[in-house]
């Protein structure tokens, strides 16, 4: 049995790519991960799940770029636990937003975003970032008395005396369209849309 | 103690206390008023992204050229400092500001798409905004302020359990910011302090996320509900009428799921969900339908306040 020296293969290639991603606030910090176990013992997702921060930290070490492809990427919370108490001045939980964005750009992961792109559709046609429709039944069902809430909503703004409205004026609507599709969010959206109710 | 200001204010709105809790907008209004914070709220300042962003919908780019439009936004009307209701528009906006001082790529970037695009009235330069001395969440002004709460204290809630549920995105994102520190959030008790009330102070499981995990409570519910189970136990076992939060989105997970999880867990939970500015607004004589926005709640806030008694003078 040959023991593979990983590190003759340039693994660091994939740190890097992580440290130069815009996302990345925290330098060269994926590099100095001691593999302590501080995040995952910290972790929420690791506490009820298979998600395993240390072990993202070790593959992306390994230049394991199969990563982008696991699932357990996704059961991350996002609560930054793991970023407020790492040693080294790590954050897997940026780590691993950054993988995911890697997997999206290589087409991997549309499954995941589908139903989250009411988000997109909410900017553009009202600038504001509201809870997709399509999870209106499962609320309706799991909240008492939600349904009804939304319904007497602008009632409740009103009595609240609010101002301004909550729709913004539609020039503002038209610039951040704007920008939405100068960065290319729009055509990415179209694209994870028409993948996948292409391979409905 | 870090700078904070209390004027010069753009209270930036957020999607989900517009929509879900909107006696967190009126509660803060009235409390700053009470304060004399000076600030103003604008029609034409959007959305953060922060949903999206953390569905992974939205990439860098994406939020912080939105962010940029919002910062410049906030210059034109003479009001740099941001003031957050929401964690996570907290979260987002401080870090964009940090990218966008600190990465002179992505900056450009964004600049240059907007010079193409006859958005030039929108570009960012560098240091336009800095982190640290103008983005800030509510309870940081109200920290700052907080020696002049007890003055305009009318009722005396402090024969109540109370407890504080510091939300991850103010506490762990940029947790060099964060006042009174990551590993034992205590701002809010602080600030429930000075109404005249003692917190059951340190629980276990207080520093633990809401569970809301973004894309986990809709995509992955058993994963997400067992994660707030755990908190909500441990809130029960303590006996709490009031969980006192500082993110709508920690706030509707325990408020809107508390029966639901309560079914799961097979035990009665029974606390009522405030926002911090609900909770002081409140002490200070809100009217619970006017200011505190109490029909907006999915547990009753008259379920456990059902009488209020003044404070002794």
């Amino acid at each position: 049995m040959s023991i593979q020296q990983k590190i003759n293969d340039s693994p660091i290639e994939f740190a890097v790519q992580i440290i130069n991603d815009v996302k990345n606030s925290k330098d060269e910090g994926v590099l100095k991960c001691v593999q302590c176990g501080m995040c995952t013992s910290t972790c929420p997702a690791a506490r009820h799940s298979d998600y395993n921060p240390r072990e993202i930290i070790e593959r992306v070490l390994d230049g394991d770029l199969s990563i982008i492809e696991d699932d357990s990427l996704w059961d991350c919370f996002y609560c930054y636990t793991c970023h407020s108490v790492c040693p080294a001045g790590n954050s897997v939980c940026e780590v691993n937003q950054i993988l995911k964005q890697i997997a999206v750009y290589k087409g991997i992961g549309y499954d995941k975003l589908y139903e989250y792109l009411g988000f997109a559709d909410s900017y553009f046609t009202a600038a504001i970032g509201a809870i997709p429709e399509i999870f209106f039944t499962d609320i309706d069902r799991d909240v008492p008395g939600w349904w009804d809430f939304r319904q007497h909503l602008d009632e409740i703004r009103s009595e609240l005396e609010l101002d301004p409205p909550l729709m913004p004026p539609k020039d503002v609507i038209e610039e951040v369209s704007k920008i939405l599709t100068i960065t290319g969010f729009k055509d990415k959206i179209e694209r994870i849309r028409s993948a996948e109710e292409e391979s409905k | 103690m870090k700078y904070v200001p209390d004027k010069d204010i753009l209270l930036f709105r957020s999607c989900l206390v517009s929509v879900e809790y909107p006696g967190v907008e009126a509660s803060t209004k009235f409390v700053f008023d009470k304060l004399g914070v000076d600030y103003a709220i604008s029609e034409k300042q959007t959305c953060c992204t922060g949903l999206g962003h953390y569905s992974d919908v939205f990439n860098q780019i994406d939020t912080s050229a939105i962010g940029a439009r919002n910062f410049r936004i906030a210059r034109d009307i003479g009001r740099p400092n941001l003031v957050m209701m929401c964690a996570t528009c907290y979260a987002i906006n401080k870090k964009s500001v940090k990218l966008l001082n600190r990465k002179d790529e992505l900056r450009n970037h964004i600049n240059e798409l907007f010079d193409e695009n006859g958005l030039s009235h929108l570009k960012y330069e560098k240091d336009d905004l800095k982190p640290s001395e103008n983005i800030f969440h509510v309870v940081d002004i109200l920290y700052a302020k907080r020696d002049e709460i007890g003055k305009h204290i009318k009722y005396d809630l402090s024969d109540y359990t109370i407890a504080t549920h510091h939300g991850c995105h103010y506490c762990k994102v940029h947790y060099e910011d964060t006042i009174g520190g990551v590993r034992d959030p205590n701002v809010m008790d602080e600030l429930i302090k000075e109404c005249g009330c003692t917190t059951i102070g340190w629980y276990d499981h207080k520093r633990a996320t809401c569970g809301t995990g973004f894309r986990q409570r809709y995509s992955n519910p058993d994963l997400s509900f067992t994660a707030t189970a755990d908190k909500m136990n441990a809130i029960a076992d303590e006996d709490v009428d009031i969980l006192v939060h500082l993110c709508p989105n920690c706030h509707i997970q325990f408020d809107r799921y508390q029966y639901l999880i309560s079914e799961r867990e097979g035990r009665s939970f029974r606390a009522i969900h405030l926002n911090i500015a609900q909770f002081i607004a409140l002490a200070m004589g809100g009217d619970l339908d006017k200011v505190i926005g109490a029909k907006a709640h999915t547990v009753p806030i008259d379920s456990v306040v059902k009488d209020l008694k003044e404070v002794k003078k």
